[in-house]
């Protein structure tokens, strides 16, 4: 009796899984599989969203060099040069070397870059990596370098600006609202690959592109020895409300922070996925053990004990979720790199620009997406390895076949505590930022819609079975169902969790959109846009060329916007400060508001925010700020209106306010309001023909309705990783039921062949299948679509606000719910069929003697 | 070394007289001219009309360990920018500094540098009395008449006070001092020869006291080297009894001198100036640096016709291995040391032995 | 070989089966136990092989008190000394027959190649000569209890115990099976108890045995 005996024996279990894996593969593959495709899904979202996040931080600390400290300017328009002498003395700091800092163009061009003006000798202490290499005309890089340097009409290109260009050609830069054409005086050897930067001397650059007295950065190379942190509280004691002092990690959480909610989203999905395997592991496995209830039970009467019964059914699951898991990695790896060059780092959500982002392995990630595939494949064993070792083997060995008793009443007390809890937890406030609690009551939710699937089935079937059916073969199905309902429940547990995990996202989906179409409508009054392509920063308009535009004959009148990035804090991405053509009187007029504007009171200017904008910065109406603006500006949060265009948020002023607190005259974009009967396309081209002339080069002119095709087609892509996953949800489901009904009908082989005896003709019989089918099916759709219609109240009202900072209103998507019940009744009512066809070739006599 | 500058700003000029567009404002230089007098206090300043322009001190020093030699000097050079950029950080005027010292314990030169252009009060350099300032380096002639430099970095540091103890030596005639055949080929020059030193030199984390003799030169210009030159050697030495002597050559490719020139001021104050011809280097060993090739004549016969006959000296240097490799700041290769011989200590430069200087 | 002491059991309702049964089997012994169905026959073999408990009284199984045992412990003790025969023959659909063999010994931790050349030869024994590769599927009735034969030999028990053996086959078959059984457990030298309700089974038997609510008596008496 030594423990040693007692151990289960590996070749009996080898015997055992593979003899079962041999008779029963589609099961065992269709489990694999959903394991595969939750853990690709999380993988995959984890690789893109890592790669572009190596990429961004690589991008930023290009652009940045190497810099121990870096004071940054809160917004585009910089700070006062002054600051530059004062860090310079301050104690510890070695060097101190200034930087211009924009974003630009390359004329005709609409891929932005960043223009950098840099103090070569401070750089060279600092920022090394930036330096340029003087290149004479004919190729040699020359001795001179003081000359070129200072030149200024000099510019040295990354390589990847100087691709298809050479030393001492031209190029005409746009940033800060001017154009300059410059002499390309050499490369910039320590520019990484795919990084456009165009370095200048900073002389230069402050002249050329209108940034006199200004600087947008000071970057700090600290003295030896001298103490990182008092350093730092020195600098910071220094610096103006328009100045911040930032550090690598500030801005890789800033980075980060831009996607992450939207990677929090997709990761979840991803996990749902894997949830929806796990579920799908544990109805393969209940059905498997089911059926083998007589097996299980010779094997304790030959001899093996608990353990090994368990262990058997647990490896069986821990085998399929390994080769599932594995298969899912390699997949996700697949699926990452396809995504990363179809739709880019951020999905076609639209954070991350610039390069398209290298793909970096993570082993670490990895490891716990296979582990998560694994244990998500053993919980789903877990019960039913539990079933196979507690069963009695004596009645077990009686009782071939399904043991079902309709006398037991399902339980429904499980199912509403995991209920009540998940909404409870859909009240609960974001944790750090993310609505994790959200997630957790929607996992809540689910768990609880699949416990009480019995009792449901039961419930929804009562009415049939309560009045006597004219159709035996309908008679028999409801019967069955009704009688069975643990068994139909572990049908449903996979295609309920998928499916409603799918309508969950397909309402929020649709209400989005609806939303965004809605709000699109609103914020488009004007008859014409105007707008450029690349960066908007990098152009303006003076109000010269304004006064140009307004009097283009046909124009009634014509508003002008501007909108620039200012950072209110230095972990969080900045907001946009807008001009917008709004009124004091009425700002409703211009800006979707939700609630009541407040006017604000005399002597302070009103400001409105985006709704992100006041989730993000806690602001409140009728409450006084100060925008970090030359000298600190006080202004009053007079009303909230609704963005979905800027996630990070955006304040709006007026467009004198914002002249005036900004010393900003130049604007960006402007609609047109035209006079009546004016012709569209003359007006365009007049238009056309004021602008000045590196503007129009990149002007687009767009109609409301071609804008909003724009919007809502952007918002489709950014949205295309969601319907793929929601596509491969549906199917998975799919799969599963298809393999569960194929399965248990496939078990009751000697129950048709009974009825057979007893009368009931073949065709009879199939039609009670393809109605079991059918009613499995339609109770599979209603449970999934109410469990989904809650969920989506979840992710509508809990998931979105908290982790992009915007309300929606709730939009049914009443074509897809059609199409998913036809498709899921019609799958299993299909899939009843056909495995009722292949149960019913087997002869009667036969079957009723069959064992097992 | 300076006239290194010279070079760099003719390399601006060609460069930026490609890129440049129509319209441009150019930096109007002043001309070197013979009959203009030096005045001081305001000479001891900076010149900014002028393309180029230095403080060049050099010197031995007695420090409890031995002899060192050193090197501090603060150059002045105004590029050719645009000269309508109103931006406060255009290139109007750039200083550069540089530091050496030579101890025979290292073996080789503990070197350091600063350069920025002036501006925002971190950098500038006062028309009015010697006064520069670069960042944490400096150099000014206090109203004692004494001139305070401190300069240095990780390596060194370098705190001196220097006491000059005759009055100014105006170079050429009357401080216009011939570079080349062409007339225009000039600056202004002076130098303050027999400065005693006070002060104290760290190496590494260690300070001494320590005290010598020191040599500056002033000179400013805007024009060329003659355009066949391939490099110079210059010396200035103070001599033990009390004597000051300077003298320089530019050579060509084949290593003849196409100019020469210097002067020899005795302790009384006789002042012999030399002509190209009065002026005559000799090689008498020749050290090869191995790290860049190059071949120096570190060990010099130098000898000057005086109108008391020729005087010759035998110039050998504290340690062969003075050379000074800048190339990494966008410099070039030269031997810069402190040599003495024949009741004369001083210091030689070399340049243009590991490639021409091209313009 | 098997003891009994004063076994009794009730069902849950409450409805005594058996109370106070006493009964020896010496090594080599063959009896069958017959009774109307619902007497108790299959639940008495139950808890002979430890798969269900007495209320009282003491199962001995070569020397050794169930009673003292746990679960795993029982186990062991069927997976080494016990051999079963069902009425469904209860042979794994998915192994080959050789392996529906030589599963008991695998299971108790033998070398499976030797397992099987076991196997084998029992499959020879019970005649099925050279078919130790096909599965079950392909098998008559009476072919898959041969099959049950020979695993419940297989291991070398020292008690056999078989419940109908010969329920599900034709008399024609359930005559050669039954006597398979008797010269196969004889020739192991195996304690053997069969309950049956067929006269004809019975015969075959040493010693032939009813359980009445007295309790076990002989057979028509």
């Amino acid at each position: 009796m030594a423990a040693d005996a007692a151990r289960p024996s590996v070749a009996a279990l080898s015997w055992l899984i593979l003899g079962e894996w041999r008779s029963q593969p589609m099961r065992v593959i269709t489990a694999a599989l959903a394991i595969a495709v939750g853990v690709a899904l999380g993988f995959a979202v984890h690789l893109i969203n890592a790669s572009a996040l190596d990429e961004f931080s690589r991008a930023i600390s290009t652009v940045n060099g190497d810099a121990d400290l870096q004071v940054q300017a809160v917004s585009n328009a910089g700070f006062d040069e002054a600051l530059y002498p004062r860090l310079a003395r301050a104690p510890g700091v070695a060097t101190a070397s200034p930087v211009i800092q924009l974003t630009g163009v390359v004329e005709g061009q609409s891929d932005g870059l960043t223009l950098i003006g840099l103090d070569i000798f401070r750089a060279a202490a600092v920022t090394p990596n930036l330096l340029g290499r003087p290149t004479a005309a004919d190729g040699q890089a020359g001795f001179g370098d003081a000359g070129a340097v200072f030149d200024e009409n000099a510019v040295f290109l990354s390589p990847a600006l100087m691709a298809g260009r050479a030393p001492g050609q031209k190029i005409s830069l746009s940033a800060g609202g001017r154009t300059t054409r410059l002499t390309i005086a050499g490369s910039l050897p320590g520019v990484a690959e795919g990084r456009r930067i165009a370095v200048m001397d900073i002389a230069a650059a402050q002249w050329r592109f209108g940034q006199i007295g200004r600087l947008q950065r000071i970057d700090l190379k600290l003295a030896e020895g001298a103490d990182r942190d008092r350093t730092r509280a020195a600098v910071a004691a220094l610096l103006p409300a328009e100045a911040e002092l930032v550090t690598r990690e500030s801005q890789t959480r800033r980075s980060d922070s831009l996607s992450r909610a939207y990677r929090v989203n997709l990761n979840m999905l991803a996990l749902m996925a894997l949830l929806t395997g796990g579920f799908l592991v544990f109805s393969a496995q209940s059905l498997s053990v089911a059926r083998r209830r007589a097996q299980f039970a010779l094997l304790r009467v030959l001899g093996s004990n608990r353990r090994a019964l368990m262990s058997q059914v647990l490896i069986e699951g821990g085998v399929v979720g390994a080769v599932g898991a594995g298969l899912g990695l390699g997949l996700g790896l697949l699926l990452a790199g396809a995504a990363l060059r179809l739709l880019g780092g951020d999905l076609g959500g639209g954070y991350f620009q610039g390069g398209q982002p290298a793909l970096v392995f993570a082993p670490v990630a990895a490891g716990v997406f296979f582990v998560l595939g694994l244990g998500c494949a053993l919980v789903g064993s877990l019960a039913p390895a539990g079933e196979a070792a507690r069963a009695q083997p004596a009645v077990a060995l009686k009782n071939a076949g399904d043991a079902v008793d309709p006398s037991a009443r399902p339980r429904i007390l499980p199912a509403l505590i995991l209920l009540l809890l998940g909404g409870a937890c859909a009240f609960a406030p974001a944790i750090g930022g993310l609505p994790l609690l959200g997630y957790v009551s929607m996992a809540l939710l689910l768990a609880g819609g699949v416990a009480a699937m019995p009792w449901l089935a039961r419930a929804l079937l009562s009415p049939l079975q309560a009045r006597s059916i004219r159709s035996p073969a309908a008679e028999l199905a409801v019967r069955r169902l009704w009688g069975a309902p643990s068994q139909a429940a572990v049908a449903l547990c996979g295609i309920v969790a998928s499916t409603s995990l799918m309508i969950a996202m397909a309402v929020m989906v649709s209400s989005f959109r609806g939303s965004v179409d809605d709000w699109l409508g609103q914020v488009l009054p004007d008859d014409l846009y105007l707008r450029y392509e690349g960066p908007s920063e990098a152009g303006g308009l003076d109000p010269a060329a304004q006064a140009r535009l307004a009097a283009v004959p046909g124009v009634a009148a014509i508003h002008f916007t501007r909108a620039q990035p200012l950072r209110l804090n230095p972990d969080a991405p900045p907001v946009a400060l807008v001009a917008q053509p709004v009124t004091r009187d009425d700002p409703g007029a211009r800006l979707p508001m939700i609630g009541k504007p407040r006017p604000p009171p005399p002597g302070l200017t009103p400001v409105w925010v985006s709704e992100p904008a006041a989730w993000l910065n806690h602001l409140k109406v009728g409450e006084v700020i100060r925008l970090p603006l030359k000298g600190g500006t006080k202004v009053f949060v007079a009303g909230v209106w609704r963005d979905y265009a800027r996630q990070n948020g955006a304040l709006v002023l007026t467009s004198e306010d914002y002249t005036r607190l900004t010393g900003d005259a130049l604007r960006a974009e402007a609609s047109v309001d035209l006079e009546p009967g004016a012709d569209l396309d003359q007006v365009s081209a007049g238009l056309k023909a004021a602008l000045p002339p590196e503007l129009a080069d990149r002007t687009r002119f767009a109609r409301p309705g071609q804008i909003r095709g724009i919007a809502l087609g952007l918002f489709d892509r950014s949205f295309a990783i969601t319907y793929v996953l929601e596509l491969v949800a549906i199917l998975v489901g799919l799969a599963g039921v298809a393999a569960t009904v194929s399965a248990q009908t496939l078990a009751r082989t000697k129950e048709f062949g009974m009825l057979r005896h007893i009368g009931v003709r073949k065709r009879q019989i199939t039609a009670m299948l393809a109605m079991e089918g059918a009613l499995l099916g339609a109770v599979g759709v209603a449970a999934g679509l109410t469990l989904g219609l809650i969920m989506s109240q979840v992710l509508i009202h809990v998931v979105n606000p908290q982790s992009f900072h915007w309300t929606m209103q709730t939009r049914l998507p009443w074509g897809l719910f059609a199409i998913v019940t036809a498709a899921l009744i019609a799958a299993s009512a299909g899939t009843a069929l056909l495995s009722g066809r292949r149960a019913l070739s087997v002869d009667a006599v036969r079957a009723v003697r069959e064992d097992w | 070394m300076r006239r290194i500058f010279q070079a760099l700003g003719a390399a601006a000029l060609l460069l930026l007289t490609a890129a440049a567009d129509t319209g441009r404002i150019a930096p109007d230089y002043a001309v070197v001219k013979p009959g203009v007098a030096i005045a001081f206090p305001a000479d001891h300043g900076a010149h900014p009309a002028f393309r180029t322009e230095w403080w060049y001190v050099t010197g031995w020093l007695d420090s409890p360990e031995g002899p060192l030699g050193f090197q501090m000097t603060f150059f002045r050079t105004r590029p050719d920018v645009d000269q309508a950029n109103p931006s406060a950080f255009a290139a109007r005027q750039v200083l550069f500094a540089h530091a050496a010292l030579s101890d025979p314990a290292v073996g080789r030169l503990l070197h350091d540098q600063r350069v920025a252009r002036e501006g925002f009060g971190l950098a500038q350099a006062s028309t009015t009395d010697g006064d520069i300032v670069l960042d944490d380096w400096s150099l000014r002639r206090g109203a004692d008449n004494r001139w305070r430099g401190k300069a240095g970095g990780k390596d060194f540091a370098l705190d001196l006070t220097f006491t000059p103890g005759q009055p100014p030596l105006l170079q050429g005639q009357g401080g216009y001092s011939r570079k080349g055949p062409q007339a225009g080929q000039a600056s202004h020059y002076y130098s303050l020869p027999q400065m005693a030193v006070s002060g104290s030199v760290r190496r590494g984390g260690r300070t001494v006291k320590v005290s010598g003799q020191a040599w500056l030169d002033r000179e400013w210009s805007s024009t060329l080297l003659d355009p066949r030159a391939v490099g110079w050697d210059w010396v200035g030495l103070n001599l033990t009894d009390g004597g000051a002597l300077m003298a320089f050559q530019v050579r060509d490719a084949a290593g003849r001198p196409l100019w020469a020139g210097g002067s020899l001021r005795t302790a009384e104050g006789a002042r012999t100036v030399f002509a190209p011809g009065d002026v005559a280097f000799t090689t008498r060993r020749s050290w090869r640096s191995p790290r860049t090739g190059a071949v120096y004549p570190v060990e010099r016969g130098l000898a000057v016709q005086l109108p008391g006959g020729p005087r010759a000296f035998v110039l050998k240097p504290l340690f062969d291995d003075q050379e000074l490799d800048s190339r990494a700041g966008g410099g070039p290769v030269y031997w810069e040391g402190a040599v003495s011989g024949d009741g004369a200590r001083g210091y030689l430069e070399l340049t243009g032995y590991f490639e021409k200087l091209t313009l | 070989m098997l003891a009994l002491h004063g076994l009794t059991k009730s069902l849950p309702g409450g409805r005594v089966l058996f109370s106070g049964l006493n009964l020896t089997i010496a090594p080599g012994e063959f009896v069958a136990v017959m009774g109307e169905s619902g007497v108790g026959k299959s639940t008495l073999l139950n808890v002979i092989a430890g798969l269900d408990t007495a209320d009282s009284g003491e199962v001995l199984i070569a020397g050794t008190a169930l009673s003292g045992l746990d679960d795993d412990g029982r186990t062991l003790l069927r997976r080494d000394r016990i051999g079963f025969v069902f009425q469904a023959f209860h042979v794994l659909p998915h192994l080959s027959l050789a392996r529906n063999v030589a599963l008991p010994l695998v299971l108790a931790h033998a070398d499976p190649a030797r397992a099987l050349e076991r196997a084998t030869t029992l499959l020879d024994e019970v005649g099925l000569a050279g078919r130790g590769g096909d599965y079950p599927r392909q098998l008559s009735g009476g072919e898959l209890q041969r099959v049950a034969i020979a695993r419940a030999l297989v291991h070398r028990p020292a008690l056999i115990l078989a419940d109908e053996p010969t329920g599900n086959l034709d008399p024609e078959t359930a005559d050669r099976i039954m006597g398979l059984l008797t010269a196969q457990a004889r020739q192991a030298g195996a304690a053997a108890l069969i309950v049956t309700h067929s006269e004809k089974a019975a015969a075959a038997a040493d010693r032939v045995l009813s359980l009445t609510h007295d309790g076990l008596v002989t057979h028509g008496r």
